[in-house]
């Protein structure tokens, strides 16, 4: 949690709600700053229930129920803040956000040494315990497979082989925003700031871990050898010189092995049997470092990753594109989100509240006539695509799933949720391994169109969405609750007039399942605005 | 410099006596060539003729070869415009008839000096793969379905009939003449009477299979040999392929008695061998000899009541064809490589 | 512990987020992406004999020659031309293609010897580059086309789409998979849901996007209300993967094969607006009993290509339409000791026709045995600058990526122009 008290001081768009949140006030400090046309320029706030649908699809994974939706609209007070805190502390924040870190830093990849369902549980905890993210990060790198109790987080490295150049090139895409892929073989051609020996200094933390299949255990976990340089050559070098380089993040020193007997080198020593342990190990100064010396890079990426989640792109864009040739759309901010980042500790919950705190996050996603670009300069909110996890998980709340399972306990209606939501999210997916992006394809229409799954969304079930809309008393309230249900907004004169007309044409539960089906395959459902 | 010592003269290494061989009359355990007979193109097929003067080869230049087995004398015989595997005699084995990659059948005078075609049929729409003569007739099977049936002594056609919906691969007449057989691509044998009509039919599935990778057929009977007796006949080519487009797959002989329309045994090398068997042939003493190329070259001798073999040798390199003299007592080998090499057994 | 080269693999430098990036902040520009030939309807069949088909037992025989195997050359359509006798239906339409019999790809490996030939270029760390299907898709196809701009019917496959097969072009231009012939999945709609009420429920979703979309349009919504109509083209259009539709005579004349089913579907394809079909035929890695193997797949080749050149031409779509029959590399012209060919990518052939080819044309030539190209020696860079020739494209237009210039086909190699009409 922020202490840090920050007086009232800036002027609020008219309809925002003021905050003390240290964070919302140096995001938006730096936005309206950076621009001198600010007042005249930005959006203003977008309406409450606009507000509820982004938040709880951020926070949560998912579209409010039409009770959550109809109890915002009537609450008083600081209700956007009572929102954000009601969001935090929900029982499927930490469920959805488990999800977020795995499609981050796992993208999608299948389960290869270590059962997901450990690592999800293991991010779960970590969530619920409020564990720093800059911890949480060093503790994955760290982790060996070793102790079941800690089996989980040792995921990331299991699940990549211990493959010492592909750990190489997602740690410093993930964790540090630097995809140096291209700076394996050679400084890269394009990119000044990725030389070929931050690859190499960052490989030197890894190259003596291997996956070793343990024997006694009977799993694979990861063993490390006390001996092992990385060297390289450019292959643009005519000469073909041999570097050497020892552990180190990139731009910071090299990290020299300790002189140590031959006789003193292991723990255990490698063997066909044993899993090889130094008692110098180049591996867990990783995790070290990465706090020390590499606290401002994780801290960036961090900040960088969190404005992207809910904003819809990074402030650096690309996200793995972290480097001075490429700088952030506003410097000021990038650099503000940052040292919030590090004041607060890697407190995950407090960068969130503190961005959907933020003016610039309320923000209408319509702009102001003639204010070009307004999304890239933050006045306006960009309009952005649910991800497969909030697009497959909002379809079956939105048609009732919830309801229908009204008295669930949270974490079984999670688990219901989520073997419901599976098939959606698969199809929405992109192909493992590689990060998310929005690929609208013709499947996924078809699938939509025709799969058998998405019609019993449509059909009524006690509790759900269309049973309530069969049991409405008029056309008006067919489409309130239609309306709320879908979109989280009640519908116009235009819009109830059509309901009303679709309700006339067919029998009823034909016409409901058209009605739902028509909003839930709209661009309104399908984005974030 | 120093003088070696002279070295004391070798004891000639007492050659460990060949196992004895089950069979009588016949030494099986050892095998040497009492011929290399070389030609320049990779061989395709070997027959002896009845009269055990000759050796005739098939090559990759679309050629025959007659080798005079007193003297190795090679006489070319150029005729055909594809290769030959197919082959049969007249009961003297005054005549030679070829069948051709090239759909036709060509009958030579074996014994003249310098042997040219002195009749030619147009026989099949694609290649021939098998022939057989009996009582003056010539039968030939071919990769259009058909069976043809024809006047040996003047090629002239008598009967033909589509026999199978693939490619013939073996043609036969029963020992007793009395019947005619035929086997194709997809391992299945049918029994005919002599005017076509069909009389049983039935398949050998160790000889055939449909690798769903590569959507091919592969097997078939690539060569077969009767019982003395007759009721048998072992069927020869490859099993459990796994990939058929590398010739992943062991060489297998099935014996079928093909009057019950069933199969009797599978002959199998004990140890596994990568290939196809090209060659079978049962003696009259009572073995079965098969010889496969593929990942090199073996040959094998089974007792037909065994599912393992007496003997395997490992040939010199991938045996493509195989041919046993009349009379029983000699084996030939046609090599990939060019060569064809003659075994004597009985000894 | 070997080393993995992140320099060798596909993904290397050019992300397909960083492109798309670069695809939304419009770093993508230049005519390249206008569709001048949207109208004229032109459009491309590409048959692909996977595995490595033969040159000697296709167009380039070499009978009697040590390498020449069992099979003659047998005259063709056009004077002093022979191909196979594996081809006699073939051999009756040369008059309508163009052999190119100098073909050196140096690249024996499947993988990248497909890579090679369906995006003209060889693998480079530093970019991807989309398929052929994928760049006739993006610059041939009409925006409106009912169907996806790149199919790919085949036997087995996944039925699902593969954006990077378009790499830069951005995932609308990927494959789309026709596995076995059967149209995509889920394209039936529910037994409950008649056309009417699917053409009323569409109508609705279209009315609420237009009020959303009024005040916010991005190329990330149309892009999605886009699939919606494809998909709706799709259904509307899946009678086309009804080839027993077909009357009996000409489906058995094209064959009652998956390969003759496959191309009858192609043609149909075609005919219904599809500006790029490839058909694969499988499998032709013949290591093994080359002769025999070839027999079968010519078998099935032979009369259904030539019958889908004739329907094409009596449908009068063959002049529009390029018809190309490649495969990633041809065969040793050794015969090896099981009777097998191997890979041989430094001397083989390929066939094209129609669309903007010369019919009855040979370009290429190689030695008695067909071991080396001894005339006309081209790669795939010849052949795709060739292919956008054809179809009236210019081969040195560049697309631009991060500002960095990519030559839509590889700048090292100018089309054949013998073959051009």
């Amino acid at each position: 949690m922020i202490t840090m008290m920050a007086p009232l001081i800036m002027a609020l768009a008219p309809g925002m709600e003021p905050t003390r949140d240290p964070v919302a006030r140096a995001i938006d400090k730096a936005i309206s700053g950076a621009n001198p046309a600010f007042a005249r320029e930005a959006s203003g706030p977008c309406d409450d229930l606009a507000f509820l649908r982004r938040v709880s699809l951020d926070l949560i994974g998912r579209t409010p129920t039409v009770a959550e939706a109809r109890a915002f609209a009537s609450a008083g007070g600081a209700k956007r803040a009572d929102a954000v805190e009601r969001l935090l502390s929900h029982p499927d924040f930490n469920w959805y956000w488990a999800q977020v870190l795995d499609t981050w830093w796992m993208e999608r990849r299948p389960s290869k040494n270590v059962e997901t369902s450990l690592w999800m549980a293991y991010l779960r905890e970590s969530l619920e315990a409020s564990k720093p993210v800059d911890i949480l990060i060093s503790e994955i790198v760290s982790a060996d497979g070793v102790d079941p109790a800690q089996r989980g987080r040792a995921r990331f490295l299991l699940d990549r082989e211990m493959e010492p150049v592909l750990v190489t090139r997602d740690i410093s895409r993930l964790f540090l925003g630097a995809n140096l892929q291209c700076a394996q073989c050679h400084d890269h051609p394009r990119i000044e700031g990725y030389k070929q020996e931050h690859f190499h200094g960052l490989m030197a933390y890894l190259n003596r871990a291997y996956l070793f299949d343990d024997p006694k255990l009977k799993k694979k976990v990861i063993g490390e050898k006390a001996d092992g340089d990385v060297t390289f050559q450019s292959v643009f070098d005519p000469k073909k010189v041999t570097k050497k380089r020892a552990p180190g993040l990139p731009g910071a020193s090299e990290r020299a092995d300790p002189m140590v007997s031959k006789e003193q080198l292991y723990v255990s020593a490698p063997s066909k049997e044993v899993r090889g342990v130094p008692k110098y190990s180049r591996r867990l100064l990783l995790g070290e470092d990465l706090k020390g010396a590499g606290r401002e890079a994780l801290a960036r990426n961090m900040a960088n990753r969190l404005w992207a989640q809910l904003t819809g792109k990074g402030l650096i864009h690309p996200l793995d594109q972290i480097h001075p040739h490429n700088p952030a759309s506003c410097e000021t901010l990038m650099e503000s989100l940052t040292s919030s980042v590090i004041s607060a500790k890697f407190d995950l919950k407090a960068m969130l509240r503190g961005i959907a705190l933020s003016e610039a996050y309320q923000r209408s996603s319509v702009g102001k006539p003639g204010i070009k670009g307004a999304e890239e300069r933050f006045l306006a909110a960009r309009l952005r695509p649910l991800s497969p996890e909030q697009m497959g998980y909002s379809m079956l709340v939105a048609t009732g799933f919830d309801d229908a399972e009204a008295g669930a306990a949270p974490k079984a209606l999670q688990a219901k949720r989520e073997g419901a939501g599976k098939m959606f999210i698969s199809a929405l997916a992109p192909p493992a391994g590689n990060p998310d992006m929005f690929e609208p394809r013709l499947e996924q229409s078809l699938l939509m169109s025709n799969h058998p799954q998405v019609q019993s969304l449509l059909a009524s079930r006690k509790g759900n969405l269309a049973f309530r809309l069969a049991a409405a008393k008029d056309a008006e309230a067919v489409a309130e609750e239609l309306y709320l249900a879908m979109f989280c907004r009640l519908p116009d004169a235009d819009e109830k007039a059509d309901v009303a007309k679709a309700l006339q044409g067919a029998d009823k539960p034909t016409a409901i399942a058209d009605l739902i089906w028509a909003l839930i395959s709209s661009a309104e459902f399908r984005f974030i605005s | 410099m120093t003088q070696e010592k002279p070295k004391p003269p070798e004891k000639p290494k007492a050659e460990a006596p060949p196992p004895p061989s089950p069979i009588a009359g016949f030494q099986l355990g050892a095998l040497k060539p009492s011929a290399e007979l070389k030609h320049g193109s990779p061989l395709v097929a070997c027959r002896f003729d009845p009269s055990g003067k000759w050796i005739i080869t098939a090559s990759q230049d679309n050629a025959l070869q007659r080798w005079s087995l007193a003297d190795s004398k090679k006489t070319d015989m150029a005729g055909h415009s594809s290769w030959v595997r197919a082959m049969a005699f007249s009961t003297g084995g005054e005549t030679l008839y070829s069948g051709g990659y090239d759909g036709t059948i060509i009958a030579w005078p074996l014994d003249a000096g310098q042997p040219e075609p002195i009749r030619q049929a147009r026989a099949h729409d694609g290649w021939i793969r098998s022939m057989a003569f009996h009582g003056g007739k010539l039968l030939s099977g071919g990769n259009d379905g058909k069976v043809c049936l024809r006047n040996a002594a003047t090629l002239a056609e008598e009967r033909q009939w589509l026999a199978h919906d693939c490619h013939v691969y073996q043609v036969a007449f029963s020992p007793d003449g009395g019947k005619i057989l035929s086997a194709d691509h997809k391992g299945r044998v049918k029994v005919w009477e002599p005017d076509g009509k069909l009389v049983r039919e039935f398949p050998i599935p160790g000889l055939h299979k449909y690798d769903t990778s590569f959507r091919a057929d592969i097997g078939g009977v690539r060569s077969w040999s009767f019982s003395p007796d007759g009721p048998l006949v072992a069927c020869a080519g490859i099993t459990n392929v796994s990939n058929a487009f590398a010739g992943v797959g062991n060489p297998l002989i099935v014996i079928a008695d093909w009057n019950a329309g069933k199969v009797v045994r599978e002959l199998k090398p004990k140890e596994a061998f990568q290939g196809t068997m090209w060659g079978v042939a049962w003696n009259k003493a009572g073995f079965i000899t098969g010889a496969a190329g593929g990942n090199g070259g073996m040959l094998w001798f089974w007792k037909p009541d065994q599912a393992n073999e007496m003997f395997a040798h490992k040939l010199p390199e991938n045996a493509r064809d195989m041919s046993q003299s009349a009379d029983g007592g000699k084996i030939a080998v046609a090599y990939q490589g060019g060569t064809v090499r003659v075994y004597p057994l009985a000894g | 512990m070997g080393v993995v080269r992140l320099c060798g693999s596909p993904e290397h430098a050019m992300s397909r987020r960083a492109v798309l990036g670069a695809l939304g902040a419009g770093a993508f520009t230049g005519g390249a992406l206008a569709n001048p030939l949207a109208m004229q309807n032109k459009r491309v069949l590409m048959i692909f004999l996977a595995g490595g088909v033969s040159q000697l037992e296709t167009w380039d025989p070499k009978p009697g020659a040590p390498t020449g195997g069992p099979f003659r050359a047998i005259p063709t359509s056009v004077p002093g031309t022979h191909v196979c006798e594996l081809l006699p239906c073939t051999a009756g339409q040369i008059h309508r293609l163009a052999l190119v019999r100098g073909i050196n790809t140096a690249e024996d490996d499947h993988g990248k010897g497909s890579y090679i030939m369906h995006t003209g270029r060889r693998q480079e760390p530093s970019v991807n580059y989309p398929h052929l299907g994928s760049l006739v898709a993006k610059m041939v196809a009409a925006p409106e086309n009912p169907l996806p701009g790149y199919l790919h019917v085949e036997p087995g496959g996944s039925g699902g789409s593969s954006s990077a097969d378009a790499a830069f072009l951005g995932p609308k231009f990927g494959s789309v998979s026709i596995s076995d012939g059967k149209p995509p999945a889920n394209i039936d709609l529910p037994g409950t849901l008649t056309s009417g009420r699917d053409d009323m429920r569409h109508a609705m979703r279209r009315k609420a996007d237009s009020r959303f979309l009024a005040s916010r349009n991005t190329a990330e919504t149309e892009a999605y209300t886009q699939t919606h109509e494809q998909a709706r083209q799709m259904i509307a259009k899946k009678k086309l993967f009804d080839t027993a539709n077909e009357p009996g005579k000409l489906g058995d004349s094209y064959g009652r094969h998956d390969f003759g089913r496959h191309c009858l579907l192609a043609r149909r394809l075609l005919e219904g607006g599809a500006p790029f079909v490839k058909v694969t035929h499988t499998n032709y890695d013949t290591h093994h009993e080359n002769f025999d193997f070839h027999i079968e797949r010519m078998g099935e080749f032979d009369r259904t290509f030539a019958t889908l050149i004739e329907d094409l031409h009596q449908r009068g779509m063959l002049s529009s339409t390029l018809v190309l029959v490649v495969s990633e590399f041809g065969r040793t012209p050794n015969i090896n000791r099981n009777y097998g060919r191997d890979h041989w990518s430094k001397a083989w052939s390929i066939a094209l026709g129609g669309q903007g080819v010369v019919g009855g044309a040979v370009v290429g030539k190689t030695n008695a045995t067909g071991t080396a190209v001894v005339d006309r020696q081209v790669n795939a860079g010849h052949l795709f600058a060739t292919y956008f020739r054809a179809l009236g494209l210019d081969p040195a237009k560049k697309h631009y990526i991060d500002q960095r210039p990519i030559p839509m086909t590889d700048p090292a190699g100018s089309a054949i122009g013998e073959i051009l009409a």
